[in-house]
């Protein structure tokens, strides 16, 4: 359920309580209301059949005076009572008609006094009169005392039932009052752990999740990307934990993006810098030697010999040069191009003897062995670019040797391709560096060593490998020597062009 | 002589049984009431029998029509009373009957004035069979003369 219709639904729930619990004390308020009212009327019921009472009592003595001594002057209290006598039944007619049985008796009690006063008191008053002997007359005495009695008792009976509708009135009333007492603490009890549990809900449905919330955005304000709130939760908040977690996971995505971009800025920085300073370095010597030597030779003449060994000097390291702008002219052109390779039948057996030969005689500390099971090794590929290859693996056995030892030439047939090894006895790759050996101008620690070299090597040749469909890589023990090794596929199929981007 | 015993016995349980009234035999089928009718004078009849004047021995015979004028102002019955002067001056003894619309009644006893006077109710018939209880006549009018009855019949 959602958790706008649970609010809802706990606030209709709490408004009904709460107005149910308000209409028990409005209706306990009217009920005390009216049974004020009911007392006070009763007092005025009261205090009218007491008027009465002592209207109908004036009218006895009034009879008994006149009875006893047989002087008129004793009717004063009889002819009053005659002249108020019809607006107090009226008036006692009137109060007593809230309730019927009241009424009754008050429509008794008028009806007796009518008859005392109608048909006893006064014919007698003319009779007494007349022939005052009847005063002795105990029938008179008697007569007058059973309407007398009875009127008293019919008095008594009124009052008493008045009283008695009061005191129900009241008694109801305080039932009420109790009822609404109980009810209202019930109904405050309800409407407070209602509150109290709609409090809880909130605060464990929404509070909590929400605080989780603001938490967790402060979490991922701090930079903990990777930090996920647990997906419960009602309704909308479910709804919130999940577009938090779907924000966060882009966040983190896009935070991963920009460091991996950054990382590349960095390494491209670093690669520039190095870049730099690699060519700056490789560019110096030899063009130091250049500039010494051909300088040499225009300051001062010397022997043909002499000069020509100096102009051989010099045109070493101008084709050093050259091979080193070669190298990152063919970088930059792989990396724009790709690598265009000629799809050429070769031995590379014979590939790989031209190359060992040639490498053998720039160094007189190392030996290289060759070892080739089979001959031929046909296949498909680029002679020249396998060539580079070949010849960049035992360039840097034997640069990364420079104690000197054997370096081994060795392929064999390998399934349908064949795998090439070239193995040095020289200082290794430190296990740290092992990982970048093949990126752009890595060269470790190389260049502190004073071992010459761009760092292009290993990356050109593992394009140009993995152009022909082959893997390469190595095995290195620091401080015994590497091995590296390269499969190639017998077969290429196509003359390829492939372009590897982070290279 | 067993025979005889039981005989014995059988015979005073009849006897027994004879002298116990039976239920409501003696009660009034008013039960306790008041009846609060008005009579008109119709008759009065004086009979001086004794020396003249008023002497023990006379008569008067007074006859009434009664009436119920919260009913109907039709006469609903008739009254007569019978009296016997018992001295020289206004005592006298009465009887006399109330005949109403669904029985009889008997009062009787001795008055001093007829503008005001109780009698006993010594019986009556129909609906009133076995009534005991008073009657207060009380005179309200004096020509043409009318007075208030009031029975108070107890059973």
């Amino acid at each position: 359920m959602r958790l706008a219709r649970r609010m809802w639904l706990a606030s209709a729930l709490l408004a009904a309580l709460v107005g149910a619990a308000f209409v028990v004390l409005i209706l306990a308020v009217s009920a005390q209301r009216q049974a004020t009212e009911r007392e006070a009327r009763s007092k005025e019921v009261t205090t009218a059949s007491l008027q009465l009472e002592k209207l109908v009592f004036d009218v006895e003595t009034s009879f008994l005076g006149l009875t006893l001594t047989r002087s008129p002057t004793f009717l004063g209290p009889y002819r009053t009572a005659l002249r108020e006598l019809p607006s107090r039944l009226s008036t006692l007619d009137a109060l007593a008609s809230d309730d019927f049985r009241q009424r009754a008796r008050a429509r008794t009690l008028t009806l007796r006094i009518q008859e005392y006063v109608t048909d006893f008191v006064t014919p007698l008053i003319p009779i007494l009169r007349e022939s005052p002997g009847i005063a002795r007359d105990n029938a008179l005495a008697q007569e007058g005392r059973r309407y007398t009695d009875e009127l008293r008792r019919l008095f008594r009976e009124f009052r008493s039932a008045e009283n008695e509708l009061a005191r129900a009135a009241s008694r109801a009333a305080e039932r009420r009052a109790d009822l609404a007492v109980l009810v209202g603490l019930g109904a405050v009890t309800a409407s407070t752990t209602l509150i109290i549990l709609f409090g809880i809900v909130l605060s464990r449905s929404i509070g909590h999740r929400v605080r989780a919330v603001a938490s967790g955005a402060s979490r991922l304000a701090a930079g903990e990307l990777a930090h996920r709130l647990p997906e419960r939760g009602p309704g909308e908040i479910g709804e919130l934990t999940r577009s938090f977690n779907a924000m966060a996971e882009r966040l983190e995505q896009g935070r991963r993006e920009l460091q991996a971009q950054n990382d590349e800025l960095r390494e491209s920085e670093r690669m520039k810098t190095e870049l730099v300073s690699i060519v700056s370095h490789e560019l110096r010597t030899p063009l130091a030697s250049v500039l010494g030597f051909t300088s040499l030779l225009l300051k001062r003449d010397f022997e043909p010999d002499t000069r020509r060994h100096y102009l051989g000097i010099v045109d070493a390291q101008a084709r050093r040069l050259a091979a080193l702008l070669e190298d990152l002219l063919d970088v930059q052109r792989i990396e724009r191009e790709g690598i265009a390779l000629a799809s050429e039948r070769i031995d590379l057996a014979t590939l790989l003897d031209q190359q060992a030969q040639l490498y053998a005689a720039q160094s007189p500390n190392h030996r290289l062995e060759v070892a080739l099971e089979e001959r031929p090794l046909t296949m498909r590929g680029d002679p020249n670019r396998l060539a580079q290859v070949v010849g960049n693996l035992l360039s840097n056995a034997i640069k990364y040797s420079p104690a000197g030892g054997t370096v081994a030439l060795a392929a064999e047939r390998r399934g349908d391709g064949v795998r090439v090894i070239v193995r040095d006895e020289g200082l290794g790759i430190p296990a740290d560096q092992q990982s970048r050996i093949f990126t752009k101008f890595f060269r470790g620690d190389a260049g502190a060593t004073g071992i010459t070299g761009t760092g292009l090597g290993l990356a050109v040749s593992r394009e140009i490998v993995e152009a022909h469909g082959g893997r390469i890589g190595f095995d290195s023990d620091p401080g015994a020597g590497s091995t590296f090794w390269l499969e190639l596929p017998s077969g290429l199929a196509d003359t390829m062009t492939t372009k590897r981007e982070g290279m | 002589m067993k025979r005889r015993f039981w005989w014995l016995v059988a015979g005073a349980a009849a006897g027994v049984l004879a002298a116990e009234p039976w239920p409501g035999s003696s009660q009034a089928g008013t039960g306790p009431a008041t009846i609060r009718i008005t009579e008109r004078e119709v008759q009065v009849t004086r009979i001086d029998l004794g020396t003249r004047g008023t002497s023990p021995g006379d008569t008067e015979v007074v006859s009434q029509r009664l009436f119920n004028l919260r009913v109907t102002p039709k006469s609903i019955g008739h009254s007569e009373l019978v009296c016997t002067f018992v001295d020289t001056r206004r005592l006298r003894v009465c009887r006399g009957t109330y005949v109403l619309p669904r029985g009889k009644i008997a009062v009787g006893g001795s008055l001093d004035y007829r503008q005001f006077y109780d009698l006993a109710v010594l019986g009556g018939t129909g609906l009133y069979d076995n009534a005991r209880g008073s009657v207060t006549v009380t005179r309200t009018h004096r020509r043409p003369a009318r007075n208030l009855v009031v029975m108070r019949l107890v059973g």
